[in-house]
């Protein structure tokens, strides 16, 4: 036995994990929440009655009204496979929770019901109940376990002060109070300017709701910082400034031009494609004052900065912090992508596949995954909704790369994009893939390929890979066409 | 627009949700929206939404202006209050958006007849409002033009029954590049050509002469107007205008008639997509048939004599070049004097044409063919003697039936000669009443769209069953859509250039869904 040298063996780790990456597979078709969870919706919709708190007959109906519309939203949300049980990354996230509990006993007595949201949205929400939920978005963003522990802790306190049930309640009296029925009469008894008056009760209340819910915030931040405290984690305050840039991601430029990643596929390019030959308004200088944008009284939310201002002395200096294990990212990434894909977001599904390629990752599922990408893409051309799966942005809204790779995927030409298909389908990647995604070339072979486009041969063909392929998680797109 | 839809539904959605829903049923039904393409250069280059939001006042509205781009995408919106308005058109030119509405002023008065019922009169007087709106969100300007209403009257046998007040020619824009707008409004006494600068200042303002149609055409440095005045041919009596922007001064009257003068239907009034420069196109009309051609058989007679393409390449008349072409003359091998086309003993029904970047004229329409009625011929010929039948078998459904299978192209090239371009297959209509004007019948659809890139032009046809999408330079149908396919219904609209809008209407979801595909 010889002593490996350091570089080496750290080489040697790498690759071991790289290669584990590439070959475990992700998640199971029966881990979609509508299967996973579905005894959890049964018996939450029998345990979730709504308590008799007030007097008032009126009160009381209005409070149940909401009650039910959260039942509503959690079971509808789970029957629609908006949450996904993947045993690597829920029990990472589970770990954070039961770190945070174990240290903080009396205030959380209780596990909360963790549900995991395959949403790319940068978030996390507290649903009272004691139920807590953690969308990919947020465990890809963060980067580090301490930034992904401040988002949870914070909705865990959330659920502590019982934020969601007090607003169920604060709204319920509202909205059956005297005074909220007078000014809606009043309304209705006004000749002019009706919808006006109407928008300004509204927002009245949504003013006051939303004081109160950043009052909430704030509170939810300090408890928050107390719970990690407890925990032994570091806090700081930095993480609310990262939070600001969430919404950067397709702002973020690629490293390369969008030509060079399919000129490693030999596909033919063409700059023309990505350049706009609109002569649309969206072309123009335009400079409307943003009026969708919401006025800073009505958010719910503080500003980041004003997060960090009132928090950043409780950081703790000096602090280490512990990265996201590699595999529960990638494993996050991947089901957010292929989440953006079953949804066909086409267009921001291939930009972070190609922010992936950026990172030097070459695990062969993001060819796949491009494959699917641009036979999806034909596939929609066929169906005449290209228009919708490319999701066109506006350009203020994204990087110069994003809106080349827009263009491109809006103005290739279709006998170019039925190329670019079967090139990939011949692609080389397909020796090292499993059977499933394997079966799934085959299925989009006859969506986007088959000189038969009837839907009695998608639907055989999907009937086919369903039966074949009953625990692929790739089956939840198959099924889509089985009917 | 799809935003704007969902942003209406979730507005709804979540004010039903809070309160009585009386006052938000009350309230969105004083809501109503227009929504209209924005063109510049015969372009689709956005959408806009006005919508009407409220009663302001006793004689005021407010009002939101949306602004999408091509793409559906919202751009900006803007607010404003004014008197009841109806947004008619939309031009658009140095970002600079022009609107013209019809700004309903008329008064009520009420007042008590001989038997002292009350009386309701309305005064016609209204006024077009022409606004530009900037792509900063700023109305840059507006200006207001007090017009006479007309309205129609029909003796019925309880008395004269009014319309309602309209004004008799309405509100066109266009776009003329570089330089600003030309503004067409008319009374029924009338009418007026105004130009706009991009700030809306009124650079100069013309009176017409009267005439039964106006349709105005910018085109570089000139606008012009083609006429429809009264005359012996029904479809006849075109006459072309134009004036010189920069000094509003007049170009030489051309009076759309043949060598032979005879009379011409204009088709399409357009620029030509090479020069830039406006043709018109369309029938020539033939003097002795001409006046008949409501009903399937009076299109077999042959009502028109050819067809007609004329090129204004400059602002003398001697600039103007005309290319004739008949088929009444017997001068064409592949249509007989009547204009059937004698390979399928078919006969056309133009209703569009345009030309294409190498200068041909096509001519669209569809392919029809009229058969005897033996249902009805023979009986009636039967019944001769006994004089009331023969006039319910002739009278009562004619003597001629119908039917069409076909669109039908024909190419007029540069030089003037013509040729069948293409039988399109189509959906079969049968005409089954010969009585009946054809029009009730052949409901197709004809437009072009373009992609001005690759110089390609595309017909849209849209038929009863199907929409066809016609590639003229291939010679080929690119593509056919159902309209109805299961539960989902499909419509075609004009979209961005070298685009279609889809919309698809799932009965069974209920839910609409919206898409701009290339063609």
């Amino acid at each position: 036995m010889f002593p490996l040298k350091p570089l080496l063996s750290v080489s040697l780790i790498f690759l071991f994990l790289q290669v584990n990456a590439q070959t475990k597979a992700l998640y199971n078709y029966q881990d979609l929440s509508h299967l996973f969870y579905q005894k959890q919706k049964d018996s939450l919709q029998k345990a979730w009655v709504c308590p008799v708190i007030y007097k008032e007959k009126e009160t009381q109906k209005k409070y149940k009204e909401f009650w039910d519309q959260r039942t509503d939203f959690v079971t509808g949300a789970i029957a629609a496979d908006d949450y996904i049980h993947d045993q690597e990354v829920y029990n990472y996230i589970d770990g954070i929770i039961s770190q945070l509990m174990q240290a903080n006993k009396q205030l959380m007595p209780a596990k909360p019901f963790l549900l995991i949201d395959r949403s790319s949205s940068v978030n996390a929400y507290a649903m009272g109940n004691n139920v807590i939920v953690v969308n990919l978005g947020l465990i890809v963003f963060s980067q580090s376990r301490e930034e992904l522990s401040l988002a949870i802790a914070h909705e865990l306190s959330h659920n502590i002060l019982e934020h969601a049930e007090n607003a169920m309640k604060q709204k319920a009296e509202w909205l059956s109070s005297e005074e909220y029925k007078k000014t809606l009469n009043a309304v209705l008894d006004s000749k002019y300017e009706r919808l006006s008056r109407l928008k300004k009760v509204l927002e009245n209340y949504s003013f006051n709701r939303s004081k109160h819910q950043r009052y909430h915030e704030s509170d939810a931040d300090s408890m928050a910082i107390i719970l990690l405290k407890k925990s032994n984690i570091p806090f700081n305050a930095d993480f609310f400034i990262r939070l600001d840039s969430a919404d950067d991601m397709y702002h973020q430029p690629l490293k390369n031009p969008i030509k060079s990643y399919f000129a490693s596929y030999n596909l033919p390019f063409e700059d023309t494609w990505t350049q706009k030959r609109s002569k649309g308004l969206s072309t123009r200088a335009y400079n409307f004052r943003d009026t969708s944008h919401i006025e800073d009284s009505l958010k719910t939310h503080p500003d980041c900065i004003e997060r960090y201002n009132k928090t950043k002395s409780q950081s703790v200096s000096n602090a280490s912090y512990t990265a996201i294990p590699a595999n529960v990212q990638e494993r996050a990434n991947k089901m957010l992508i292929w989440n953006m894909y079953s949804n066909m977001s086409l267009t921001p599904c291939l930009y972070r596949i190609l922010l992936e390629k950026d990172k030097g990752n070459t695990d062969e599922w993001y060819d796949f995954m491009i494959h699917n990408i641009i036979t999806g893409l034909y596939y929609a051309d066929r169906e005449l909704n290209r228009f919708n799966a490319v999701g066109v942005v506006q350009k203020e809204y994204i990087s110069k790369n994003y809106y080349e790779l827009q263009n491109m995927l809006e103005q290739i030409p279709r006998e170019q994009l039925e190329q670019y298909c079967k090139v990939f389908q011949n692609a080389g990647f397909w020796k090292s893939m499993p059977s499933g995604e394997k079966a799934l070339k085959s299925f989009m072979y006859t969506l986007a390929l088959d000189p038969d486009n009837s839907d009695k041969n998608k639907s055989q063909a999907a009937k086919t890979f369903t039966a074949d392929n009953s625990t692929s998680m790739y089956c939840e797109f198959a099924r889509i066409f089985v009917k | 627009m799809k935003k704007i839809l969902s942003a209406l539904l979730l507005l709804l959605a979540v004010y039903l949700s809070q309160a009585q829903t009386k006052v938000f049923k009350e309230i969105s039904d004083e809501i109503s929206s227009q929504v209209k393409a924005i063109r510049q250069d015969n372009v689709l280059v956005g959408y806009v939404v006005f919508t009407q939001l409220e009663k302001a006042s006793a004689d005021s509205f407010n009002y939101k202006l949306t602004i999408m781009d091509e793409n559906l995408n919202d751009i900006g919106n803007i607010s404003f209050r004014d008197q009841q308005l109806s947004l008619k058109t939309v031009s658009f030119e140095q970002d600079v958006l022009a609107l013209g509405y019809i700004k309903n002023t008329v008064s009520r008065s009420e007042s008590k007849n001989k038997r002292g019922r009350t009386i309701t009169t309305t005064s016609n007087q209204a006024s077009v409002f022409v606004q530009f709106v900037s792509l900063q969100g700023k109305i840059l300007n507006t200006s207001n033009f007090n017009v006479q209403l007309s309205r129609d009257s029909y003796y019925t046998r309880y008395g004269i029954i009014y319309s309602p007040w309209y004004l008799k020619h309405s509100i066109q824009l266009s776009n003329i590049p570089q330089k600003g707008f030309a503004c067409f409004y008319g009374e029924d006494q009338k009418s007026y050509l105004l130009f706009f600068n991009p700030s809306g200042n009124i650079g100069w303002k013309k009176t017409l002469e009267n005439a039964e149609a106006y349709t105005i055409l910018a085109s570089k440095q000139d606008v012009y107007v083609l006429l429809k005045k009264n005359e012996k041919m029904v479809e006849g009596g075109y006459e072309l205008i134009g004036y010189n922007v920069n000094d509003s001064s007049l170009y030489p009257k051309h009076i759309l008639k043949d060598k032979q003068g005879n009379s011409l239907k204009a088709l399409s009034f357009e620029n030509d997509p090479v020069t830039g420069k406006p043709y018109i196109s369309g029938y020539i009309i033939n003097p002795s048939k001409g006046n008949k051609f409501l009903r399937v058989k009076h299109f077999g007679r042959g009502p028109y004599s050819g067809v007609f393409t004329i090129n204004i390449k400059g602002d003398k008349l001697a600039d103007i070049q005309s290319n004739y072409a008949y088929w009444a003359d017997g001068s064409q091998s592949f249509m007989n004097t009547k204009g059937h086309f004698t390979e399928n003993n078919t006969f056309p029904r133009f209703e569009t044409s345009f030309k294409d970047y190498q200068g041909n004229t096509f001519f669209v329409g569809s392919a029809l063919t009229r058969k005897p009625r033996w249902g009805m011929i023979i009986p009636g010929v039967i019944t001769i003697p006994l004089v009331i039948p023969p006039i319910y078998f002739f009278g009562g459904g004619g003597s001629v039936n119908g039917k069409t299978t076909q669109a039908v192209v024909l190419k007029q090239n540069p030089k003037g000669a013509i040729s069948v371009e293409q039988f399109i297959p189509a959906n079969t209509i049968r005409i089954k009443n010969g009585l009946h004007p054809i029009t009730d019948y052949d409901t197709r659809d004809y437009y072009l769209a373009t992609n001005s890139d690759t110089k390609t032009e595309y017909i849209i046809i849209d038929d009863a069953k199907d929409i066809s999408i016609y590639n003229v330079n291939q010679k080929k149908v690119a593509r056919t859509i159902p309209h109805k396919d299961g539960k989902v219904y499909t419509y075609v609209f004009p979209a961005k250039e070298g685009h279609i809008m889809i919309s698809e209407y799932n009965k069974k979801e209920r839910y609409t869904r919206v898409s701009i595909e290339a063609l």
